[in-house]
């Protein structure tokens, strides 16, 4: 079985690489040709991974039943350091990898008015959605950095030669904050990988982990787990799965580090890593002036995928691997998240550039995310139910989906308007209804799909996190309560400025010609997408509910075993301090 | 026909049927007949269809099961109509009350209540309300907690469905008469073009019915609605169609202003509304009305109402448990499960600081949470302002949408959520209706924009229902509802009517109309007769004559056991005045006297029967509706939804001397006629005031303007409230959100581009000390050894005895030193 794994993660994630190598020897006039071989193997990439989402497909079919991980092989790779060419999927993974599939397919058709060095541009695409789809797949922690660096540099490239006027200043931003956030992630792997002990794990850890494959047999089992226990040094791992074990059930991180353990130094680094790519407030300014320069399939791919990197990486690697940590730190997680919503609401409404204000958008509904994973509500006066949890970690995965359609959605309309009038300057809009009336239409749509109406994806990924909130604590559940009226202010005000009213008061004017079916081929499908997510959301549910919750049970299982040790955590506490918010906005009003 | 299974289908499809319109409208619109006129045929077909259903479900399902109680059925033939008496809820003192209102205020209504009562079925003789609850899908489930696409229908919701879909048929039939105009291109007087030009564009007519369908959709949505939180989601979609509806002229800045104001304003409701979803739902664990079993297990878990009116308490209010047990979070142990006893106790700590007062206070910030939302989709005070700015819309929207449906929804959640609101949150519910009816009518007085006079005095009507909710009217306020949908669509579509026959909404430009279109005229006539209350004391009235009785005897009811909050009931009787003075104004301007412009006088003219029809109709159930002798009247259906634990008296906890008398006492006839003679007296003497100022024109209106010129003026500019609004809420949240651009702009990017250039500086810093610092010395060095080696070079010279002899000297010079150094 794991053979076939192994062809099958493989193929998606080596597919677009392979594409890469193949268009390098296209020769360099055949541009469309390029363009076309690009979105081929983008839309065959989608199509497998389509495949694996369909009932009856056999070793291929993605079990949503199945709450651990499938799909699951392991090779050794670089045996001294015991890392291994490690994946596997749980219904955690699997929603977002169709999401960047499909996003990518798109945004590969949203890329035809590119026309600077078609080729080096398609490579690097192709090179991009392999570095995406091996971070969401890999389970050895050195693998998954190295797909997290392979990225970075092609995104580099994207942004900094095919971008806008600043796109120097926007890609080395870009770069940079990415890198930061790189290094501080390979000191904690560091730092967990040399705290980590394989012995300590039972022979079911290790099976659950797959360090023992579970499908050899009950003796192989037992003579490999001798054969661990047998080594008088201990056994390193990069193990993401055996790490959670460790984490959750042994005290290997617990050691002392500068008066607090090191699981907690590990968590706020990686969390810092982490909330970079989501973005949140204060680590987001170069969100804005990267989609600002990027061209509009490179946002797409920015927005729709390469943030949730982000947040997949918190509900993978910081809760389950440093769950003390995550307790502890749980207000300032969520503190993030609403600082980020409030920041983002009230940063978008200012914005005079069409680009920009989505961009801003962006960081207010990827708080929500952030949210969502905080609210660690399931502690002892909650006699440890973690349902509310359970809804916000739910609504947190379906945000970052529903804004992976939602989000690209909004870049293509501004980019498709772009495309016509060469500006993005919200006061120069206006009259686009009576011009566009089909654009018009499906930009609103996807607009009050990020508005957050009910009916349309954005809303239920919302109100999700927001009902989860009150169970953590009153203030920011209040807080997050009210965002909504901010949302409802500068989206509607957007709307205003761009589609309605008598007349066009820009540059152009006459450039303002119907959409072509190119751009409606790339418009409808999230259009649909987004009100069948809303309408029926149990189309996502079905696939990550089982194993959020898994996740949910198994850090609110760690919380009730270790309660002796674990400090009140002050969430009935009214008159608990607001943390941090109450700071920033002072020091924004000052 | 079984109601339990037959309700759910057919209201279902009369709430999908115009959705099915909408989707074929969106898709299929323009290509509709002639420029889409076929569209306003599909939806009219649509809601029409939605009609007859909801008609079938009311008076051929619901009323024949009319005293459908499953549970008591085998139990219901013992017990005749004589022998009923309510021991199963009440005190002693209030059976005969009751009594009465079953058989001697109301007797009209004695065979319904009959039946009704027979529900006193077992040996505890309290009576079940009859419902049926149910799920049609799950939106998401997470543990316990689940959000779904459910239904409660109880005869509220059916009633509600006959009212809307009839009245929402009306006025599809009037609208396609109506926006007749957009069938063609269409110019814009009120859009000016950068080029001077009036704004010409294509008809809009299809789109128009899209809305509407949509609108009918949603807002049957929130009524079938099972949960608060599916509530909420036909709240929100009621809203952004009401946005697409106000915003019809997109190309105008003022409706695109009124209708994002709509919108936001109403969020802000929302967001109250928010807050209380998250304590239901984080503290009960449901969102769900009734009792559904949704795991399939046989019996019905419990929902909200039953949660907080036990059977085992006999319906009145009791803090849920969840909500103890949250106040309690810092008693429990580790996760022990605290027992049912300690909960009692826990919940019995009333006193200042005790578990069981935080508790309550839980209950009464989800019901103001809840409330909230009610505030704004109702247009309360504070957030009345944007109803008036809503008639920006076509008039059928003003008409369907602001002013018989949705701004009732508010009203109608309250009414379907009662049975969570404590006394306290009901007081609060009160006074934010006094104080709305009161503001609204005031300003109405001196509005000269028709519609914007209906607008107000649909915000004032609004008020009525909220303060007899508030006030203990749950029958009252419900019924006010639906006589004030029937008079206020007719009012609003004969104001339409002439806008459509005189091109101005002005009054001051209208006068002398009835002559040009006596349709018109004289069905308005009857909506302000019935707005008015008009009737006959004792004998017959019009449809408003009865809720707004209803309405003064619950709040004259409710002063005699609360004097401190008499002025409730005073302001109610001020109002029920202002209410017929300005109606009275409104309609003298406009049809009674001379023509004011004579050029819109010359053209104007009777609409077309598509029009006016509908307006007969609607003026005939204006005056027919509400008449208690009809087989089935809306009283007694309405009696029939009461929630559980209301038909006693209550009484609040944390205010002192609080108490709600139960609706029955109302009907006494201490109560009852004197509230009928004070409602007949204030509304004459509005009327009286009325025919002075603008009938008879025996005191001039602007000559009392000038005099109160103070009053006028305030009452002019609306109290203030759009400036008062601007200064603090809109230009601080635009002035923060500029301040957070630029922190972002200049503090964050700031301290990046710094580092930046710092790091720059430390490389050039770098760069300088290598070249002049490391090279300098290498460099140095090499030209150094470079200098000497070319000195030296000079020593060279080629000649092998002179090498000899350096070296030879050197040698001995060598030895020498070393012997030297040595010793």
């Amino acid at each position: 079985m794991e053979s076939t794994y192994l062809t099958l993660l493989s193929t998606v994630v080596f597919l677009p690489a392979l594409g890469a190598l193949v268009l390098a020897f296209f020769p360099r006039e055949k541009t469309e040709a390029m363009k076309y071989f690009a979105l081929g193997v983008t839309a065959l990439v989608f199509l497998l991974t389509l495949i694996m989402a369909l009932p009856s497909a056999g070793d291929w079919q993605f079990d949503a039943a199945v709450t651990d991980m499938q799909k699951v092989f392991s090779v050794g790779w670089i045996p001294s350091f015991n890392i291994n060419y490690f994946m596997g999927l749980d219904g955690i993974s699997f929603p977002l990898v169709l999401l960047t599939t499909f996003v990518t397919m798109l945004s590969m058709a949203a890329s035809w008015p590119i026309e600077k060095h078609v080729k080096a541009y398609c490579i690097l695409f192709l090179i991009l959605e392999t570095g995406v789809l091996g971070v969401f797949l890999a389970l050895d922690f050195f693998l998954f950095y190295v797909f997290w660096e392979v990225m970075l540099l092609p995104m580099y490239f994207l942004i900094g030669v095919w971008g806008g006027p600043r796109r120097e200043y926007a890609a080395i931003k870009f770069f940079l904050y990415t890198l930061l956030g790189g290094v501080f992630m390979l000191i904690a792997i560091l730092m967990l990988y040399f705290s980590s002990d394989l012995k300590m794990l039972s022979k079911d850890q290790l099976v659950a982990a797959h360090v023992i494959s579970p499908e050899l047999s009950e003796g192989e089992q037992a003579a490999r787990f001798a054969e661990i226990q047998a080594h008088t040094t201990p056994r390193r791992t990069f193990n993401i799965l055996a790490l959670q074990q460790l984490g959750q059930h042994t005290d290997a991180f617990n050691g002392d580090v500068l008066g607090k353990p090191l699981q907690w130094w590990a968590f706020l680094l990686l969390l810092i890593g982490f909330v970079i790519k989501v973005p949140s407030v204060p680590l987001h300014t170069w969100l804005p002036d990267a989609h600002v320069e990027a061209p509009t399939p490179i946002s797409m791919i920015l927005a729709g995928i390469l943030l949730k990197l982000g947040g997949y990486g918190i509900i993978r690697i910081c809760y389950p691997i440093c769950p003390q940590a995550g307790y502890e730190l749980a207000y300032f997680v969520c503190a993030l998240g609403v600082v980020s919503m409030v920041y983002g609401a009230f940063a978008a409404l200012a914005q005079k550039d069409f680009k920009r204000l989505v961009a801003y958008s962006s960081v207010s509904h990827m708080g929500y995310v952030v949210l969502g994973i905080g609210v660690w509500s399931a502690v002892a006066g909650n006699e440890f139910n973690a349902d509310a949890w359970k809804m916000g970690m739910n609504g947190a995965m379906f945000q970052m989906v529903a804004h992976g359609i939602a989000s690209p959605g909004m870049f293509f309309m501004v980019g498709v308007i772009y495309e016509r009038v060469h500006h993005r300057n919200l006061d120069q809009f206006g009259g686009l209804f009576a011009k566009m009336p089909l654009y018009s239409g499906l930009a609103i749509g996807i607009f009050f799909a990020g508005l957050g109406l009910p009916g349309l994806c954005g809303f239920i990924g919302e109100v999700f996190v927001t009902l989860s909130v009150w169970s953590f604590n009153h203030t920011l559940a209040i807080i997050t309560a009210s965002v909504v009226v901010l949302t409802a202010a500068y989206i509607l005000w957007t709307l205003q400025r761009v589609y309605l009213g008598p007349e066009y008061k820009g540059p152009h004017g006459d450039h303002l010609h119907p959409m072509t079916t190119r751009e409606l081929a790339i418009a409808l499908p999230l259009f649909v997408l987004a009100i069948a997510m809303g309408v029926y959301p149990q189309m996502v549910f079905h696939y990550m509910t089982p194993s959020v919750n898994q996740t949910v049970d198994d850090l609110a299982g760690w919380a009730q075993r270790n309660a002796a040790n674990l400090p009140q955590m002050a969430a009935f506490d009214p008159t608990a301090p607001a943390p941090v918010a109450p700071a920033l906005v002072q020091a924004e009003i000052q | 026909m079984d109601p339990v299974t037959t309700l759910p289908v057919l209201l279902g499809i009369a709430w999908l049927v115009p959705l099915a319109s909408f989707t074929l409208i969106l898709l299929f619109g323009p290509r509709m007949g002639k420029h889409g006129q076929g569209a306003g045929m599909l939806a009219t077909a649509a809601i029409g269809t939605s009609a007859v259903l909801s008609l079938i479900a009311l008076f051929f399902v619901w009323v024949p099961a009319y005293d459908w109680a499953p549970e008591h059925h085998a139990a219901h033939a013992e017990h005749g109509a004589a022998e009923h008496h309510d021991a199963g809820h009440g005190e002693a003192g209030h059976d005969d009350a009751h009594d009465k209102d079953a058989h001697g205020a109301d007797e009209h209504q004695a065979e319904e209540h009959k039946t009704e009562e027979h529900k006193t079925a077992d040996e505890h003789h309290d009576w079940r309300k009859p419902y049926v609850a149910g799920e049609w899908y799950t939106l998401g489930q997470f543990g316990k907690l689940r959000i779904g696409i459910s239904y409660y229908i109880d005869s509220l919701t059916v009633t509600m469905f006959a009212m809307i879909t009839f009245i929402a048929t009306m006025i599809h039939f009037y609208a396609n008469g109506y926006m007749h105009d957009e069938l063609h291109e269409i110019t814009d007087h009120e859009v000016t073009l950068s080029n001077g030009h009036h704004l010409h564009r294509p008809g809009r007519f299809h789109r128009f019915f899209q809305y509407l369908s949509l609108f009918c959709f949603s807002m049957l949505g929130i009524v079938i609605a099972g949960n608060i939180a599916m509530v909420f989601v036909f709240w929100e979609l009621v809203g952004i169609c009401s946005y697409f509806l106000i915003g019809f002229y997109i190309e105008r800045k003022s409706a695109s202003n009124a209708a994002n104001k709509a919108f936001i304003v109403n969020r802000v409701g929302d967001f109250g509304m928010i807050i209380g979803l998250m304590i239901l739902i984080a503290t009960l664990g449901t969102f769900s009305f009734g009792d559904i079993d949704t795991d399939g297990d046989g019996t019905a878990e419990p929902g909200i109402f039953s949660l907080v009116r036990t059977e085992a308490n006999n319906y009145a209010l009791v803090v849920p448990d969840g909500m103890v047990r949250a106040a309690a979070a810092s008693e429990i142990a580790a996760g022990v499960e605290p027992s049912a006893e300690q909960i009692a106790a826990w919940r019995a700590e009333t006193g200042p600081g005790g578990i069981g007062r935080t508790a309550y206070w839980l209950l009464i910030v989800a019901g103001l949470g809840i409330f909230c939302g009610c505030v704004g989709k109702s247009a309360q005070f504070p957030l009345h302002v944007w109803l008036p700015d809503a008639m920006e819309g076509p008039t059928p929207v003003s008409a369907l949408v602001h002013s018989a449906t949705m701004v009732a929804a508010g009203v109608y959640l309250v009414g379907r959520f009662y049975p969570v609101f404590t006394p306290e949150t009901l007081l609060v519910i009160a006074v934010i209706g006094c104080i709305t009816l009161f503001i609204a009518a005031t300003i109405a007085i001196v509005a000269v924009d028709i519609k914007r006079v209906l607008a107000y005095s649909t915000v004032s009507q609004l008020g009525y229902m909220m303060l007899a909710l508030g006030v203990g009217g749950w029958s009252a306020g419900m019924f006010h509802l639906i006589t004030h949908a029937f008079f206020k669509s007719l009012l609003f579509m004969c104001s339409g009517s002439v806008i459509h026959a005189v091109h101005t909404n002005d009054m001051t430009k209208m006068g002398g109309l009835r002559h040009k279109m006596p349709f018109t005229a004289y069905t308005m006539l009857a909506g302000c007769l019935a707005i008015m209350g008009a009737g006959i004391p004792f004998m017959i009235g019009l449809s408003g004559y009865y809720s707004k009785d209803a309405i003064l005897a619950q709040a004259l009811s409710f002063k005699a056991s609360n004097p401190q909050w008499g002025f409730l009931f005073y302001v109610a009787a001020a109002g029920a005045a202002i209410t017929a003075f300005y109606m009275f104004r409104l309609w003298f301007m406009t049809f009674a006297g001379k023509p004011r412009d004579h050029h819109a006088y010359d053209h104007a003219h009777e609409s077309p029967k598509i029009m006016y029809y509908p307006l007969i109709v609607l003026a005939v159930l204006a005056v027919v509706v509400a008449w208690p002798f009809w087989p089935v009247s809306i009283v007694a259906l309405l009696e029939q939804a009461r929630p559980e634990g209301f038909h006693e008296t209550v009484n609040g906890v944390l205010v002192s001397n609080l108490t709600h008398p139960a609706e029955h006492i109302s009907h006494e006839p201490n109560f009852h006629i004197q509230a009928t003679w004070v409602a007949t007296f204030v509304g004459l003497s509005g009327l009286g005031l009325a025919i002075v100022f603008y009938g008879l024109s025996l005191l001039n209106p602007a000559e009392v303007a000038r005099q109160f010129k103070p009053v006028y003026t305030f009452l002019w500019n609306k109290w203030y409230f759009d400036e008062l609004y601007d200064y603090i809420f809109v230009r601080p949240v635009l002035f923060v959100a500029n301040r957070v651009a630029e922190f972002d702009k200049v503090v964050i990017d700031g301290i990046i581009d710094s580092l930046a250039m710092l790091t720059r500086m430390v490389a050039r810093l770098d760069d300088l000390s290598d070249r002049y610092l490391v090279d300098g010395f290498v460099n140095g060095l090499a030209a150094w050894t470079y200098a000497t080696g070319s000195k030296l070079r000079s020593a060279e010279t080629g000649r092998i005895r002179q090498y000899v002899m350096f070296i030879v000297v050197g040698t001995v010079a060598m030895f020498v030193l070393i012997s030297l150094y040595i010793s």
